[in-house]
């Protein structure tokens, strides 16, 4: 079987589910959130069986490839989309009353938020698979649409409006830059395919001035998504507006399909001499400014999605430099890290959230004495978080880092190490906050069949990455991070 | 196709996970799957030793990068079946079987049986580690392993306060050692590029050593330092006396025959290294001959019949730690191996006239178990036997005789001082076997014990027999690694021979003429009662330097700290939050503006004008 039907399940499902709600509205919404992630796990099931040599139809093929790297991102993005949805299910009564306000009659508007997910999905998936510029945006701009209108979801609340506002018209601007970008990049080759860019551009001489431009605008569009300084800035305020089960598919898959899609965009333009004499320098700043400012602005935090949101934009330093350092496993492995972690925190957040009915810091008080279980995963997410040995972040952070020494990266090590050691700071505020602080009251707090199972699976996986890392060898494999076909590399159809 | 030496490594693993995480409601279930798990190490370990396949493919665990070119790039966990380490495992399992079989009865009425059969799980699983481990950084990790388990062990009774000290001791005084196993270790792997045992002998052999001097010294002892806490030689002897605060079947499988032996198996094992350094050597061999000297005199005046046998367990290991630095470690090998199992019987001997007599320890109120539990007394006696080095029917007298063989060859102060632990040796054994076992019953206790029951008069049985047959020729050539069994052919073997006998007998005669009969200790010096003071020497050096330490922390805390800083430092963070805050204001057309300002920054940088 090609690997393109994967995109095709995802959005066939996605397409039958909300026809089927709009004609045929389920009583229970948790129903679709179901099927959608059952139907999820079969194609997660599917990724193993796909055979990636198989070609897809000619009218595809130019587009699209299924590269070990674009396999283990779809795998990703399916993953984070499951557990979305599982989290949406736990979070559908905080959900419910953003929807509809206090009519508690109303039924309608949550099950959009199960189903654009599988939308998003299928675009992440296939910006996994993107070979062609073109493509590309169409797949950024199925994931950017859907997430429009899943950050302001919860338009009774004014959080929510307002983190979709700025989240539209920041989007706008990015998606602007990047189609912007794309014209000066195939005005300067003539070429909009990556495989092609990536024969042609490492021995460019002509045209230098226009093929940076180009990529600079791009690599800005693409730093928007991924959370890079001085792009980043929309992060915080959308991370603490957004509904809690969107803003983890935010901070997890779109980032990581985002921070694929930039790696295989740079590579050619880190591969022309000429190009990276002056790209590496300044990756190295957006970097080092994207570390110092994630882990800087994280300490004064006193909202739990807020504190995320500068971590994410943290991981996000780290992601860069990995990029930087042009070992891919590290990257894909510390994406895999990050997944499960901050999954977990998400997770836990929305628990608290719904029982306690806030997610600042202080919600998080006494903690270990209401349900120390939960407080246990949270402390392993935070300790990965912040990179303790034997956790999956640890192994992340120390890969990328090793990366950037073996490529000579010295100062930007002086600057990630130091950062890494802030966020111990703010991480292991959350750990106090558990066990030290006195909590309101002393009533245990419950957790859902769903979200503890969610939860152990992923603190397992955070734990079992620590421990043996080697784990994700199979899945993680050295490839060319732009895929060439032996087909299209000598049939340069140029205009 | 199963590896059998993973297997014997993973089975106890996987027996302390299931005791711990599905069978921690019945204790009777938990002490049979232990029990049969520990039967079955048994049964492949001999199976090995009798040859089946050793052979285990090595598991690369974790792949670091390139820092230094020369270094190996991964940890890997690796194991070595060579003869010693299966001889090694032999000791093991039969200990930890028989030990299992004795718990039956002596842990029947304990609350939290699953708790401890998990532990002696955990416990079997961490020594195989270290008797498997192809590699130092293994061996660390199952180093670290077996200090844990030591410890939830120790303190199984952990509601008795001293107890929970002990553990807590034997944990932080092993560290200090374990500290210097690691910087020893990374010395090794800095200079050697490797610390895989057959690649580190490879590399000694081919000569070009990449570590001399000062340096190799130091390397040496500090892997030396790693055995000085786990087998407990002076200074850090302090923590085995307390950790017979354990369970006494613990006391015999951790803290007589196996986990302190680790120290000087691991000794064993890097001998080639120690060979190389004269200066290191003699420091190793001199630290063991002190700590038997000083154990054997602390023993004589214990009153407690573990603790007794703990002095004595140090003196023994002392033993060995002198021969290997005599660069005798066959016969250090040979004495851990026969040691292992007459210890292991005196603990459980121990343990059985504890149990009868109702978890009463000192002897003094024991006297005339002998005729109440004729079994016990017969094996213990034997034990003692062993223990003290009865010419030619014990199998401790041959290893001993090996042992002051070489130190007679090599040093002549150090042989003097070994003989005296000899006679020593001798007269605080008689001692406890009479006092405790002759004589007069002094309790209610002591009159109304009755014979151990089966269980433990099996294992009791099963040691007493490996006691004798395990310094004879036939059956220890079959076990030990080729040329380990002494050949006693040496020139002065005649005289070390005599001299050993001579002190045998005196400190018999001496022992038994003065304890005979006796209601209290006739003999009373406060200083070897309370350990030559060592213990409160370190309380109170480190009552000196943390308590120092902490009112300069104090002081610091309190004046520059908090007067100076500390308002500085609020400050600085909310001024620092406030930039943020500034940075974050929430505004849309700042945001804006940064993206611009971003962008522009973006190309102006790469601009090729």
């Amino acid at each position: 079987m090609s690997p393109h039907y994967l995109e095709i399940f995802v959005i066939g499902l996605a397409l039958t589910l909300l026809m089927a709600d709009a004609f045929f509205p389920a009583r229970e919404k948790r129903v679709i959130a179901w099927i959608g992630a059952s139907g999820l796990a079969i194609v997660f099931g599917l990724l193993f069986v796909v055979d990636p040599a198989a070609l897809p139809p000619d009218t595809i093929a130019p587009y699209y490839s299924a590269d070990p790297h674009a396999l283990f991102f779809k795998g990703l993005a399916l993953i984070a989309t499951i557990f979305v949805l599982l989290l949406g299910c736990d979070f559908m009564p905080v959900l419910r009353r953003g929807i509809n306000g206090a009519d508690n009659d109303r039924k309608g508007g949550v099950a959009e938020s199960f189903i654009l997910p599988l939308f998003a999905c299928a675009g992440m998936m296939w910006m996994a698979s993107a070979t062609d510029l073109i493509f590309l945006f169409l797949s950024l701009e199925l994931v950017t649409i859907s997430f429009y209108v899943l950050v302001a979801s919860m338009r009774r609340q004014v959080g929510s409006l307002e983190a979709g506002v700025k989240y539209l018209l920041l989007g706008a601007l990015s998606t602007g830059m990047l189609v912007y970008g794309i014209t000066w990049v195939f005005g300067a080759t003539g070429m909009t395919k990556m495989s092609q860019l990536a024969v042609a551009v490492p021995g460019m001489t002509d045209n230098i001035a226009a093929l940076t431009f180009g990529s600079m605008l791009v690599l800005a569009a693409l730093a928007f998504k991924v959370g890079l300084f001085p792009f980043h800035s929309w992060i915080p305020d959308v991370y603490q507006g957004a509904p809690t089960p969107v803003t983890a598919f935010l901070a997890v898959a779109s980032k990581a399909a985002a921070v694929l899609v930039l790696a295989r965009f740079l590579d050619p333009f880190l591969n022309n001499p000429e190009i990276a004499a002056k790209l590496i320098p300044v990756l190295g700043v957006i970097s080092g400014a994207t570390l110092l400012f994630g882990n800087l602005g994280a300490l004064g935090q006193y909202n739990f999605k807020r504190l995320m949101a500068y971590s994410s934009i943290a991981h996000a330093g780290f992601l860069l430099l990995g990029i930087l350092g042009r070992d891919f496993t590290l990257v894909s492995f510390y994406l895999g890290a990050y997944v499960c972690m901050t999954l977990a925190a998400f997770f836990a957040i929305s628990i608290v959230r719904r029982s306690v009915g806030r997610d600042d810091l202080s919600a998080f008080n006494g903690l270990a004495r209401r349900n120390p279980a939960l407080a246990f995963t949270l402390v392993v997410s935070a300790a990965s978080l912040a990179g303790v040995p034997l956790t999956a972040g640890f192994i992340g952070k120390f890969g990328v880092l090793m990366g950037a020494v073996n490529a000579g990266y010295w100062p930007l090590v002086a600057v990630a190490v130091p950062a890494a050691a802030v966020g111990f700071y703010y991480y292991f505020k959350i750990v106090r906050h558990m066990f030290w602080e006195k909590p309101d009251d002393l009533e245990p707090l419950p957790v859902g069949r769903l979200s503890t199972t969610a939860l152990a699976l992923l603190t397992a996986g955070t734990l079992v990455l620590g421990f043996y890392p080697r784990l994700l060898e199979r899945a993680i494999q050295d490839a060319p991070i732009v895929p060439i076909p032996a087909a299209t590399a000598n049939t340069a159809d140029t205009p | 196709m199963v590896q059998l030496p993973w297997l014997l490594l993973l089975l106890p693993l996987a027996t302390a996970a299931l005791i711990h995480f599905a069978l921690g409601g019945s204790g009777r279930l938990a002490a049979w799957t232990g029990t049969a798990s520990a039967f079955g190490m048994l049964g492949l370990s001999v199976s090995l030793l009798v040859g089946a396949t050793a052979e285990a493919s090595p598991f690369v665990w974790l792949e670091t990068g390139m820092f230094h070119p020369d270094l190996e790039q991964a940890i890997t966990l690796s194991l070595k079946t060579d003869r010693l380490a299966l001889s090694m495992m032999l000791v093991v399992t039969i200990v930890g079987a028989l030990v299992h079989l004795f718990s039956l009865t002596y842990m029947a009425e304990d609350k939290a049986r699953p708790r401890y059969y998990a532990g002696l799980s955990l416990f079997l699983f961490s020594m195989t580690g270290i008797v498997l481990a192809g590699n130092l950084f293994m061996m660390f990790i199952f180093w670290e392993l077996v200090g844990l388990s030591s410890y939830l062990l120790i303190g199984h009774w952990f509601t008795k306060k001293s107890a929970a000290e002990a553990s807590k001791k034997a944990f932080l005084t092993n560290r200090i050692g374990d500290f210097g196993f690691l910087v020893g270790i990374l010395l090794i792997w800095g200079a050697f590029g490797t610390v895989d045992f057959n690649a580190l002998e490879r590399r000694v052999d081919l000569g070009n050593l990449p570590l001399t001097g000062g340096l190799l010294t130091a390397g040496i002892l500090c892997l030396f330092a790693g055995a000085v806490g786990k087998s407990a030689q002076f200074p850090l002897h302090v923590w085995l006396p307390d950790a017979m605060e354990g369970p006494t079947p613990v006391s015999a499988l951790i803290h007589a025959a196996t986990m302190v032996a680790a120290g000087v198996y691991m000794l064993v094992r890097i001998s080639f290294l120690i060979a190389l350094d004269p200066t290191a050597a003699m420091t190793i061999a001199w630290i063991g001959g002190g700590t038997a000297l000083l154990a054997a005199l602390l023993a004589t005046q214990q009153d407690d019949i573990k603790r007794v046998l703990a002095y004595s367990t140090l003196s023994q290991l002392g033993y060995m730690v002198m021969a290997v630095g005599l660069l005798a470690s066959q016969a250090a090998y040979f004495h851990l191996f026969t040691h292992a199992f007459f210890k292991a019987l005196l603990f459980l001997g121990a343990g059985a006239v504890i149990y009868c007599c109702h978890h009463e320890q000192n002897i003094w109120k024991m006297g005339g178990l002998a005729k109440r539990m004729p079994l016990t007394f017969a094996t213990f006696a034997i034990g003692t036997a062993c223990l003290i080095a009865v010419p030619y029917v014990t199998s401790g007298f041959y290893s001993k005789e090996a042992i002051l063989d070489s130190a007679y060859a090599a040093s002549r102060p150090l042989f003097w001082i070994a003989a005296f632990v000899a006679l020593l040796t001798a007269f605080y054994m008689t001692r406890l076997v009479v006092v405790a076992f002759l004589g007069k019953a002094r309790s209610q206790y002591a009159r109304d014990a009755v014979e151990a029951p089966t269980p433990m008069a099996f294992a009791l049985t099963c040691l007493t027999l490996l006691s004798i047959v395990g310094g004879f020729r036939f059956f220890a050539e079959a076990i030990l690694p080729r040329g380990f069994y002494p050949t006693f052919d040496s020139p002065h073997h005649n005289f070390v021979m005599a001299v050993s006998i001579i002190c045998l007998l005196a400190g018999v005669v001496a022992s038994f003429l003065l304890y005979r009969g006796r209601e209290k200790d006739p003999l009373h010096i406060t200083p070897l009662r309370r350990g030559l003071y060592i213990d409160d020497l370190y309380t109170g050096l480190i009552r000196l330097f943390q308590d120092g330490a902490a009112a300069v922390a104090a002081a610091f805390d309190r004046h520059i700290l908090n007067g100076f800083f500390l308002g500085g430092t609020a400050a600085l963070t909310q001024a620092v939050g406030s930039v943020f805050r500034r940075m974050q204001p929430g505004s849309l057309h700042f945001y804006l503006v940064l993206a611009a300002l971003g962008i522009m920054l973006l190309i102006w940088a790469t601009s090729t004008v």
